[in-house]
């Protein structure tokens, strides 16, 4: 029984863990309708910056979270606008275009961060690094349950600010029909960039997180990348509620199955679960998906 | 114009054809004359010099090239009475095993080098290796550790260093010997990629051999969270927990078992820990861990080139400026054991095909010792051709050090063991 609520609880805070790199993906895809292979690329990022933050200047790693969504969210904000003119170019296939653009941003942030920080493995110290809590027979993580408040805060951010204010609005209305938002006034350029810039922002300070939980290498961003995939896909792409469930029931089943059955079934269970999902329900797990 | 123009290139072009042609008949006679007069042994060496391997690809070949740049100190390497120096080629796998196959194809057929030194990875290695066999050029791999290279039976390659499933298994029944109260299970986790899951599998096999009962034996995905995994071993407790994987996977089990404060009476991982990279990134937290190397500055090795394993630690790090690990030691050791065939063998360069079968005929002889060790090749079963002779070292960091800990022969310090609980 012990184990029995150690795994839930594992199970859960793993979907926490996921959730906070792919919130932001699910938006990205809803208003720029571009799958960005970059996510990890971004996470990653983040991950250096806690790095150096700890050890260049010997602070703790929470401190390089608002610098992450700062100084990635401006750099997002100018990469925006290129993605979206090569999505919505007169090419053909431009939605091919945009993907291998964003595949290309990719293996360039990849290689930039090899060349320039080599492949050792990095490590971001917190406060809260290594620190846990025990509740009866079951052990708590506490850098694990920041990234799941850090993920529902998120989710609950962008919810709100998504339903609840005018640009929000503005958001909602380029994701559902980009003309007839241009047509009552939005800038969908400026928009686009905003979106993606907030994006970048907030999935590099995912990767702060990341580097604490784990660890950061340049190699590392593709998991990521593919982690986002999955969970847009389970939550139905552009789902942002979604993707909050589909990352908690992908721990679940990623931590049960590493425990009960074998941890060398934990990928064929999820792409099972994947599998079923698409299967039933092509909009995703709560049918909110395009 | 346009038609003119066209014959006039065309007569430029068929104009230096001639001259090329005429120039290439007087001069390569030329070429080989010179060549003749200062005859060389050509060694090619085949590595990643560029990618994700390029620290481990450039460790072999700074241990490849101290034994050249020794050898040649002293002349070269001696033939029937003479000396002949020996020239390096090299060639760039960029991490990629068919790129490495390329390369090594590359040196063969152009450079036209008499034997090779092996890649920094198994899988490079493997690439390579038929290469070998199709030009019949022998190899010698200083830094190869997979099992799998040896289950080929490469004819023309030879490995210096153990295959990883003897080291780990062996270093098992050391970590038994140590420990005291005298360890009883282990719980092994492997990440299902091909080196770590051989180092894995070398653990679980050598906990029988070492009386140890196996609690679980776990293989994860690479890109899967480790908390459930080390949960589950939690929920065991047994006395030591086996890691089979890169840094990266062994800095995130020391990070999740203290996020689940959860901490074995030892914990022995493979390959990485000696990377200052794993020490660096845990901190402290590092302390404590054990790991398996098949060579140290502090072993009782020698041999006449090098002197003892000290004194090549000491050359090594006035021109390296660092303190060589073990590949790089086995690179420098393949060096040895080619100038030890190559005196036997009694032919001087350069070498022709019969020569070469030969020379790897005098290379499967090899019964030298080393200051990186003894050097004596299998000569069947599932390490054909690999040196399986080396006793495994196992080392623990202390205080952000290595140092060796076992077996007693070679231990610097006392074995922490059992680990104290995370602070």
């Amino acid at each position: 029984m012990d184990l029995f609520l150690q795994t839930l609880l594992n199970g859960l805070l793993i979907g926490g863990v996921i959730a906070t790199f792919t919130v932001a993906f699910q938006l990205a895809f809803g208003v720029l309708h571009v799958i960005d292979f970059a996510v990890g690329g971004w996470v990653v990022l983040g991950g250096y910056l806690g790095y150096y933050i700890t050890a260049w200047l010997g602070l703790d790693g929470f401190l390089a979270i608002p610098l992450a969504f700062v100084l990635f969210g401006a750099l997002g904000y100018l990469i925006g606008p290129v993605l979206y003119n090569v999505r919505n170019s007169r090419t053909a296939r431009p939605e091919l275009m945009a993907l291998a653009l964003s595949f290309g941003l990719f293996t360039l942030l990849r290689g930039g961060m090899l060349t320039a920080w080599g492949f050792n493995t990095r490590n971001v110290t917190t406060a809260l690094s290594g620190e846990s809590l025990a509740i009866g027979p079951v052990t708590v993580p506490l850098i694990r349950v920041v990234a799941a408040v850090f993920a529902a805060a998120i989710a609950g951010g962008l919810f709100l600010f998504l339903y609840r204010t005018r640009y929000g609005l503005a958001i909602r209305a380029t994701a559902e029909n980009r003309h007839n938002a241009a047509l009552m006034g939005v800038n969908i350029g400026r928009l686009s960039a905003n979106v993606y810039g907030l994006y970048a922002g907030i999935t590099a300070m995912a990767g702060v997180l990341m580097g604490a939980i784990y660890s950061v290498n340049p190699e590392v961003g593709l998991r990521y990348t593919l982690f986002a995939f999955f969970v847009a896909v389970l939550a139905g792409l552009g789902s942002v509620e979604g993707a909050l469930v589909a990352a908690l029931l992908l721990g679940v089943v990623e931590a049960f199955v590493s425990t009960y059955v074998g941890a060398s079934y934990s990928l064929l269970a999820i792409f099972t679960t994947l599998f079923l999902v698409l299967l039933i329900s092509p909009r995703g797990i709560l049918r909110r998906g395009l | 114009m346009a038609p003119i123009n066209r014959s006039f290139s065309r007569r430029r072009f068929l104009g230096s054809s001639a001259m090329a042609i005429t120039a290439g008949a007087l001069g390569m006679p030329f070429v080989r004359t010179a060549r003749a007069q200062a005859a060389t042994f050509k060694a090619g060496v085949i590595t990643s010099l560029s990618g994700e391997n390029i620290l481990g690809g450039n460790l072999t070949k700074q241990g490849y090239d101290l034994w050249a740049d020794v050898i040649n100190a002293k002349g070269g390497v001696e033939v029937a009475g003479d000396r002949f120096k020996v020239e390096m080629f090299y060639g760039d796998d960029q991490s990629s095993p068919a790129t490495g196959a390329d390369a090594a194809e590359r040196l063969i057929v152009q450079n036209g080098v008499d034997v090779l030194f092996g890649p920094y990875t198994s899988g490079s290695t493997i690439a390579v290796q038929p290469i070998c066999q199709k030009y019949q050029v022998p190899m010698i791999s200083g830094s190869a550790e997979s099992p799998n290279v040896w289950k080929a039976k490469p004819e023309f390659n030879f490995g210096i260093i153990p295959a990883v499933d003897t080291t780990s298994g062996l270093s098992l029944g050391v970590l038994a010997k140590l420990s005291n109260p005298a360890a009883k299970t282990v719980a092994v986790v492997s990440v299902n990629e091909p080196f770590s899951k051989e180092t894995g599998e070398g653990f679980r096999d050598g906990a029988k051999a070492a009386g140890l009962e196996l609690a679980t034996y776990e293989l994860v995905p690479p890109e899967g969270d480790l908390t459930p995994v080390i949960s589950k071993i939690a929920a065991l407790d047994p006395d030591i927990v086996a890691v089979g994987g890169h840094e990266e996977v062994l800095i995130n089990v020391v990070k999740t078992s203290k996020s689940l404060n959860y901490r074995p009476k030892a914990l022995i991982m493979h390959y990485g820990i000696t990377n200052p990279a794993f020490a660096q990134a845990l901190g402290a937290d590092a302390d404590g861990t054990t790991g398996v190397v098949v060579w140290l500055p502090t072993v009782s090795y020698k041999d006449d080139l090098f002197g003892t394993a000290k004194d090549f630690a000491q050359m090594a790090q006035k021109k390296l400026g660092g303190e060589p690990d073990y590949t790089a030691a086995a690179c420098a050791a393949s060096g040895l054991v080619l100038g030890d065939a190559l005196k036997r063998l009694g032919k001087k360069p350069a070498l022709t095909q019969e020569d070469r079968v030969a020379l790897k005929d005098a290379i499967a002889e090899t019964d030298i010792q080393t200051f990186y060790g003894p050097i004596k090749f299998e000569k069947d079963g599932p390490h054909y051709h690999d040196n399986i002779q080396p006793v495994p070292v196992l080392v623990q960091i202390q205080g952000g050090k290595t140092v060796a800990v076992g077996p007693k022969e070679a231990a610097a310090a006392d074995y922490i063991y059992p680990l104290p609980a995370w602070k």
